[in-house]
């Protein structure tokens, strides 16, 4: 018997619950096919929610708030902060750099403060108001960090970013001077690898005016 | 045709087009992209880093919760291939779990597939593999275990080196370094039955669809990959890696799409590194500093089934002038995974080394370096026997000097300080790096909507390839650049460049600038035929601007494109362009970027306190089209530069082979912190034999020389000349210019 196709597409989520066997009898399953584009991957954001209790046993209920939006959520408790921001939420603004703490492209604002989202589970956030990039401004209305970024062109691939900005946003409420070493200090758990740091410092420094 | 607007959008430092998705959360990177029914793959490594697997065990990983299937060798051998020696590029050729040797640490054993990311990394763990392994070798030290190659030769060094009145002879050694772009490598792969639709970390997506085509056994047109948004790659993600194969043969044998994220410890073994190098430099010179000899002889680590060149003689032949030099090289194999390309393969290392040579030659010599450089500039390139195409280091040298405040050096060492009364220390060096063009295709369209589309499978990696492509049809179309789309970053694009080599820009120009004149001459062509103003005009009685057509000399009756195309029922009109390539001037020039670095170091030897301060540099790369971004990079190679002098080495466990350090907090990277001032000047003099606007690429020249810059303003400082990079701190404990001074 030839092999034949399975089917994804945005009407069809297929495959969930999933299981080995499952996988292995979908197999045997003829479809059309479909071609994803990046555009549905926004769209999958809703379709592939967070799976049952028989798919994750141990899952725990969680709610947080994220952007002002209140969010309740059936989760692992392995899942980082980071991870349900990521994978449940589909906030990919927010970025995995290390999962160590080490490199700050993780940075979100729980309560207003800056933590490395990678760095904590997320059931340590019940009730917590986390505040990640999608939520400070858009691309026709940005935040005044974001646009002095953009002016000053505090970055090159972008990826480090977002950890950047929220530091910084977060940054102007903390009890750090404001000369330029005080400033460089205090954004020195945020890694920028391809060395936009000046620009980052002022960008910085425009913003906080 | 071209409008007169044109010139002035190239040379603008505009802000980046993408810059708004970046800073808003928006720019969709590899691992962002999701799918309903997407599984996560998590792979299994290995703990040794010779021998074989002698038992692998799934059943406790595949009776836990929400796994759904584990790869390994048993299961898998046979689902990917070898690809073709002679098409496309990749460092590791081996297919993944193709049979049970282990020939690095951290190799992919087994591929736990789950339904969430932390089932599958728990399963991961769950993986019983048995190794029956040998001690392995990971040494730094190098000694020559294939046949010696010349790069370049001329004259006869050894004699003139003997009878050299004033030489230097001294191994530099630079250790392995790893990329560590903060986005890590990822797949999300997407199999439909029929093709494959791939997202992945690629700086080349053309190069990626022809080899994982070959790997995954299926037709060039059955892959497509997708790069929208790097998070920048230095090399590394230059060329395919296991990660990538793994994920897509295994979307296709399970039918739903798989996410793959390596992790940041995996980013140390399995994706690449810059080999480590051990380089003999000699020189010689008359007593007036004239160069007599140039010896490089250099080594580097290959992994064991692969072979890669670390071009650290790329330089050496034509930086300087003399009758009698020689580059030569050989390498040595090690129980360690592939090297790769890392920005400025080669010269980076290289360049470390000879600069480094002439500064202690300059010393020996009692000369200022910054002299011995100018006294010895070739007037062609004596390597090749070609005239420059565009050369102008010795302008670099001294804009450099002159804002450096060179001429206020003590040559001394430990005998200047500054406002605050520390030592500072102050060192120079040139760099180089070629300057190449690849061919590559663009489309263009002018759009009844008012807009432009310029489409080119190119990527940009950070480097800003969107806005230097938007400026490109921006300086021939007259169109603000928010009226222009650049979709980049798919192979199912015309056949665009890499980015590496500092070459996507200049082979860009050619392509882009045809295609957008293409389509110019195109919407012209629509005017006649649809517009009875323009009917009967020949087109070179036409002109356009700002997607506006007219008659010559008639421009205040000018006709807005998109009414013409409206009104023919057209939604655009396109043109086609191609650029040829560097290959045919290179027979004729010897084309490269060049520039000079001027550094001042901190030395507080009551705390051992080192600190690169302040940074000149001067860089001739040709026509810069946006210096803002221009800028940038060649800063952010200086940040790099920083961290090879003082911070980077990743070490190798003895016993097991294991990248120890394999964490951003032990693998230390320059921070904000680190970062010292920076003084950059482009000297913007277009090299006009590598394409139409005579730009050369930026990326990478920053990272030549910096570090020999580095390490001679330490020696400035301390007294110490540190050879081996990185400078450690108990480098310096017992520097003449420490506390009893």
């Amino acid at each position: 018997m030839a092999k034949q196709k399975l089917q994804f597409s945005p009407d069809n989520p297929p495959l969930l619950p999933l299981s080995r066997r499952s996988v292995l009898q979908a197999l045997g399953i003829s479809s059309t096919a479909a071609v994803l584009g990046s555009g549905l991957a926004q769209a999958a954001g809703s379709a592939a929610a967070a799976p049952g209790d028989a798919a994750e046993p141990g899952a725990q209920i969680l709610n947080m708030t994220v952007n002002g939006e209140p969010h309740s959520l059936k989760i692992d408790p392995r899942t980082t902060l980071l991870d349900a921001l990521r994978e449940r939420l589909q906030l990919t603004g927010t970025k995995k750099g290390c999962d160590h703490g080490q490199c700050g492209a993780c940075t979100v604002q729980v309560n207003g403060r800056r933590v490395n989202s990678c760095l904590s589970l997320a059931l340590m956030h019940e009730g917590d108001a986390i505040s990640t990039i999608e939520g400070l401004g858009t691309p026709e209305q940005l935040h005044p960090m974001q646009a002095a970024f953009v002016e000053h062109d505090a970055y090159q691939c972008g990826y480090c970013t977002s950890g950047q900005i929220m530091s910084a946003v977060a940054l102007a409420n903390e009890p750090y001077g404001t000369s330029d070493s005080d400033i460089k200090e205090a954004m020195s758990g945020n890694i920028c690898r391809c060395g936009a740091y000046s620009h980052i410092l002022k960008a910085i420094k425009q913003a906080r005016g | 045709m071209a409008p007169s607007t044109s010139v002035t959008v190239i040379g603008q430092g505009l802000p980046r087009i993408d810059g708004p998705k970046k800073v808003s959360g928006l720019a969709q990177y590899t691992s962002d992209h999701h799918f309903p029914g997407l599984l996560y793959a998590v792979p299994v490594t290995s703990t040794v880093a010779k021998g074989r697997i002698t038992a692998l065990d799934p059943r406790a990983a595949l009776a836990m919760p929400g796994v759904v299937e584990v790869f390994h060798q048993g299961n898998f051998a046979g689902k990917l291939f070898r690809k073709q020696a002679s098409k496309g590029k990749v460092d590791e050729n081996r297919p993944p779990l193709s049979d049970n040797t282990v020939s690095y640490y951290g190799q992919y054993v087994a591929l736990v597939i789950a339904r969430t990311f932390e089932q599958a990394t728990e399963a991961a763990r769950a993986v019983k593999v048995e190794y029956a392994s040998e001690p392995p070798n990971v040494s730094m030290r190098l000694a020559a275990e294939e046949k010696t190659s010349v790069d370049t030769e001329r004259g006869d060094v050894d004699q003139a080196f003997t009878s050299a009145p004033v030489k230097i002879d001294q191994v530099y050694t630079t250790p392995v370094q790893t990329h560590n772009p903060i986005e890590l490598h990822a797949s999300v792969a997407v199999w439909n039955g029929e093709q494959f639709t791939l997202f992945e970390t690629s700086q080349a997506v053309m190069n990626h669809q022809m080899v994982m085509a070959q790997m995954l056994g299926v037709q060039p047109q059955q892959v497509r990959i997708i790069t929208e948004y790097l998070g920048s790659g230095f090399g590394g993600k230059l060329w395919p890696w296991t990660h990538a194969t793994l994920a897509a043969a295994a979307a296709r044998e399970l039918g739903a799409p798989i996410k793959l994220v390596v992790d940041r410890a995996m980013m140390f073994q399995t994706v690449g590194h810059r080999t480590n190098t051990q380089q003999r430099i000699r020189l010689g010179a008359t007593a007036d500093g004239k160069l007599n000899c140039v010896s490089h002889d250099y080594l580097f680590h290959n992994a064991r089934l692969d072979t890669y060149k670390e071009n650290c003689g790329e330089a050496t032949g034509f930086l300087y002038s003399t009758p009698n030099l020689r580059a030569a090289w050989s390498f040595a194999r090690r129980d360690i995974a592939p090297p790769t390309s890392m920005r400025g393969p080669g010269a980076v290392p290289g360049l470390y080394a000879l600069e480094s040579g002439m500064n202690e030659l300059a010393v020996a010599l009692k000369m200022d370096p910054l002299q011995l450089r100018l006294a010895n500039q070739p007037e062609r390139d004596e390597s090749l026997d070609l005239p420059f195409s565009s050369r102008h280091l010795t302008e670099c040298l001294h804009t450099g000097a002159e804002r450096f405040g060179w001429a206020r050096r003590d040559p001394r060492p430990g005998s200047m300080r500054n406002e605050a009364g520390a030592v500072v220390g102050w060192g120079m060096a040139a760099c180089s790096w070629m300057a190449k063009a690849l061919p590559a295709k663009a489309t263009v369209q002018l759009a009844a909507n008012g807009r432009a589309r310029v489409m080119c499978g190119t990527q940009d990696i950070g480097t800003g390839t969107y806005t230097v492509v938007a400026q490109m049809v921006a300086a021939l179309t007259g169109l603000p650049l928010a009226r222009i789309d650049v979709v980049i970053g798919d192979s199912s694009l015309p056949p665009g460049p890499m980015s590496g080599g500092s070459m996507a820009t200049g082979s860009l120009v050619p392509a882009v600038q045809a295609a957008t004149q293409a389509a110019i001459d195109e919407a012209l062509q629509a005017a006649i035929e649809h517009d009875p103003r323009f009917a009967g005009k020949a087109p070179g009685a036409l002109a356009f601007d700002q997607m506006q057509v007219s008659i010559k000399g008639e421009q205040g009756k000018a006709v807005l494109l998109q009414d013409i195309l409206q009104a023919a029922h057209m939604d655009h009109v396109s043109g086609e362009g191609e650029g040829a390539g560097s290959a045919e001037a290179q027979k004729h020039y010897s084309q490269h970027s060049y520039g000079a670095h001027f550094v001042e170091v901190v030395w507080q030897p009551e705390i051992a306190r080192l600190r690169v301060d302040r940074v000149v540099t001067v860089i001739d790369a040709g026509k810069v089209i946006n210096p803002q971004t221009g800028r940038n990079q060649i800063e952010g190679a200086i940040m790099m530069g920083v961290g090879m002098a003082l911070f980077e080495e990743t070490e190798y466990d003895p016993r097991t082979g294991a990248p120890l350090n394999a964490n951003l907090a032990d693998y230390i990277v320059t921070t904000h912190a680190d970062a010292p001032e920076v003084d950059i000047t482009f000297l913007d003099y277009p090299d006009m034999t590598l394409n139409p606007l005579g730009a050369r690429g930026i990326g990478e020249i920053g990272l030549a020389g910096i570090a020999a810059a580095i390490t001679d303003a330490v020696r400035h400082a301390t007294g110490v000349q540190v050879r081996d990079l990185p400078v450690r701190i108990e480098d310096l404990l017992d520097a003449p210019v420490g506390l009893a001074s």
